[in-house]
């Protein structure tokens, strides 16, 4: 923390750049434990960290050219934790209060994470700001989480807290703004730490860029624990002598819930690389999970696809990836010839295409919802894209020739939980019929916090969760086959169009449900947004001025850029009660533009 | 290179943006990289590499966000430069 402070007055230096020289050689956590490895099992995240401290392992960090940069076992991190939870508890804040962190791949945020815990708070991560020109976007953003969070305590290091100060003005529920430096500096109060409640709240999970309307999943314990004990031994089946390595960001739930709390309630060491740091050199990931032979690591398609577009041949030679053991693949829809792409590049180093583990999840149902059969590799099933899109119904391929969909097998969902599928009216459809996939069980989530409205679209009577994809169940395994509308996944991200549309909304010439949002494929599966404004305007600067601003806003909100096409009033259709449909939007779209072979099946249905 | 001043960086970084940017524009320092040069994030993330190593320095992602137009950028590549030397 020291060398935090220090560092106050050079704001544009990370603040792990300075290491104190006794730090400059630090070992890392080892792989194999003194302690018995119990596979979850707990009943709440600090009873894991109680057990998960009496071992040797623990998280390590790196810096971008593969350093050590920090090493955090178990052991200190329970330590630390409760020092920092005993500092918290002096602000006398009543139990469930929030805490808001902005969480960059830091020991730090890990620390105030379980201190939140001990001291019977519930944390939640904010994102940091990765795009060009986003400061006052990023700012508006960080406060519409902290005040739908109703949040008391925010915290953010050296790097990000210029931001935060700047968003906590004006939020009347924070009590007390600072650095993990600042709070080190309160005192540490006598409060005798309690253990939870599994039914308490762990965490909040934010899911939206939204400014006017974020969505805080709320998690419970028990929730949490259900999960990760099925990913642990029914997903990935943990062993004592398994390691991982991830660059997946803290704030997104397959990073905190994967990546950080799953290696922890196995007691197994972690290797971390900024997401900042992966993304500019992503074969830095690949070089960690070779030297510190990792079997285990995570990540979405577009991560494998940096890899396999950054990597030269001489890099092939120094990595051996045949240590790993099970490259999960998740949080975005998976196409198979990302997976061929990666593997072809990579066997000659090493890497086997078995451990390829498709899996399907979202942060409504914790994180994971259906995992494939561990080292049986990614497979697929090709379906006649005719019969699909006229009838909806998956129909394996009989001959060649014939237009084709390949859709990967992510797997059957994990013990105590059902996914079903629905069409509109839902009602349940049989195998190979495609609709909405409905999911129940004890990983899913409350609801949202504080937003009645969102809740009830998303849990639907009986708790089922509707996960606003598209899909179809063959042999019991879970086949996506796309999203409905409101979701727009470019380069991985996932980008709510509601989001997009609310940001056009801003804009004065721009009045509300006369804009709307979607996604359109190329052939080479990329998606770009397109953003269609009913628009009154009629000087061509004006219009122009118009559509610039609009591509700027979305890109400093959400790093993409994206399509504006201005029409005439009463352009967008509507549907009878006077909403947009975003599909059909979508459909006229395509028409103008004559991109006729986009109108496809996958995409149906508004929420 | 050991030694840079504001100009060399600025042409350098003048030179590169025109081999990224999907259209034929004047490069000036208000040119905007976000709606004028159109770059996405991942000619973002390669072009973030490349300074790094061309002038061997780190730049660190909050201060991405004030910078729209290339003098900004120039300015902060200058900045980092001189303060880390």
């Amino acid at each position: 923390m020291s060398s935090t402070i220090t560092k106050l007055n050079a704001p544009l230096t990370q603040a792990f750049d300075f290491q104190p020289s006794s730090e400059l050689h630090l070992t890392p956590t080892p792989t194999l434990n003194t302690l018995i490895q119990q596979l979850a099992g707990f009943d709440t995240l600090t009873s894991a960290l109680e057990y998960a401290a009496k071992g040797i392992t623990g998280y390590n960090f790196y810096d971008a050219k593969g350093n050590v940069r920090s090493v955090l076992p178990y052991k200190t991190l329970r330590q630390n934790a409760r020092i920092l939870a005993q500092r918290i508890s002096g602000f006398d804040l009543p139990g469930g209060s929030r805490v808001a962190i902005i969480a960059d791949t830091s020991p730090e945020f890990v620390e105030l994470f379980f201190a939140c815990r001990y001291a019977g708070l519930v944390p939640f991560a904010m994102p940091v700001p990765v795009n060009l020109g986003s400061h006052a976007i990023y700012v508006q953003q960080l406060r519409g989480m902290l005040e739908s969070s109703q949040a008391s305590i925010a915290l953010a290091n050296i790097d990000y807290i210029n931001f935060l100060e700047e968003a906590v003005t004006g939020v009347a529920s924070i009590r007390w703004a600072g650095t993990p430096g600042k709070l080190s500096e309160l005192p540490v109060s006598d409060v005798v730490l309690q253990p939870n409640d599994p039914d308490e709240t762990a965490y909040l999970q934010f899911t939206s860029g939204s400014t006017r309307t974020p969505r805080g999943v709320v998690i419970t314990e028990r929730a949490l624990m259900c999960n990760l004990q099925g990913i642990v031994r029914n997903g990935l089946e943990i062993k004592p002598d398994d390691r991982s390595a991830s660059w997946l960001p803290f704030y997104h739930d397959m990073g905190l819930v994967g990546l950080v709390l799953a290696p922890m309630v196995t007691q197994i060491s972690v290797d971390y690389l900024a997401t900042r740091d992966f993304a500019i050199r992503p074969l830095q990931w690949l070089r960690l999970i070779s030297r510190n032979r990792c079997t285990i690591a995570f990540s979405q398609p577009f991560g494998l696809k940096l890899c396999t577009l950054r990597v030269r041949e001489s890099d092939l030679n120094e990595l051996d990836l045949s240590c790993w053991r099970a490259a999960g693949i998740g949080a975005e829809m998976i196409r198979p010839e990302t997976l061929r792409n990666f593997s072809e590049k990579f066997a000659s180093a090493g890497f086997d295409e078995s451990a390829f583990l498709p899996c399907y999840g979202l942060a409504e149902s914790t994180l994971a919802v259906t995992f494939s059969k561990i080292n049986q590799g990614c497979n697929s099933l090709k379906v006649d894209s005719k019969t699909l899109i006229d009838k909806k119904l998956a129909v394996r391929l009989q001959a060649d020739g014939r237009k084709q969909n390949e859709f990967v097998n992510c797997g059957r969902p994990l013990p105590g939980h059902i996914v079903k599928i629905v069409d509109e009216d839902g009602h349940q459809l049989s195998e190979m019929m495609v609709g909405s996939v409905l999911v129940k069980g004890d990983s899913v989530m409350t609801g949202y916090y504080n937003n009645p409205e969102e809740t009830s679209k998303a849990l639907r009577p009986g708790n089922w969760l509707d996960t606003g994809d598209i899909g179809f169940l063959f042999e019991g395994d879970l086949f996506i086959t796309g999203r409905r509308t409101d979701v727009i996944i470019v380069n991985g991200r996932n980008i709510r169009a509601q989001d997009i549309e609310e940001l056009a909304e801003q804009q004065p010439e721009v009045r509300s449900r006369e804009a709307s949002a979607f996604g359109v494929n190329g052939e080479d599966g990329t998606t770009t947004i397109v953003l269609v404004i009913e628009c009154r305007l009629t000087s061509t600067p004006e219009r122009q001025s118009l559509v610039t601003r609009l591509q700027q806003l979305v890109y400093m909100a959400f790093g993409v850029n994206c399509v504006v096409e201005l029409v005439p009033p009463h352009t967008l259709p509507r549907t009878s009660s006077g909403k947009l449909s975003r599909f059909a939007a979508r459909q006229g779209y395509i028409q103008r533009t004559k991109l006729v072979d986009q109108l496809s099946f996958v995409e149906s249905g508004d929420r | 290179m050991t030694e840079s001043n504001y100009d060399e960086i600025m042409q350098l970084l003048c030179d590169r943006l025109r081999d990224l940017a999907s259209t034929d524009v004047l490069i000036t320092p208000e040119t905007n990289l976000i709606n004028q040069l159109s770059i996405d994030s991942i000619k973002l993330l390669n072009l973030i590499m490349e300074i790094e190593d061309t002038f061997d320095i780190s730049i660190p992602i909050n201060a991405l966000t004030d910078v729209q137009t290339v003098g900004e950028l120039v300015d902060l590549v200058h900045k980092i430069k001189t303060t880390s030397s």
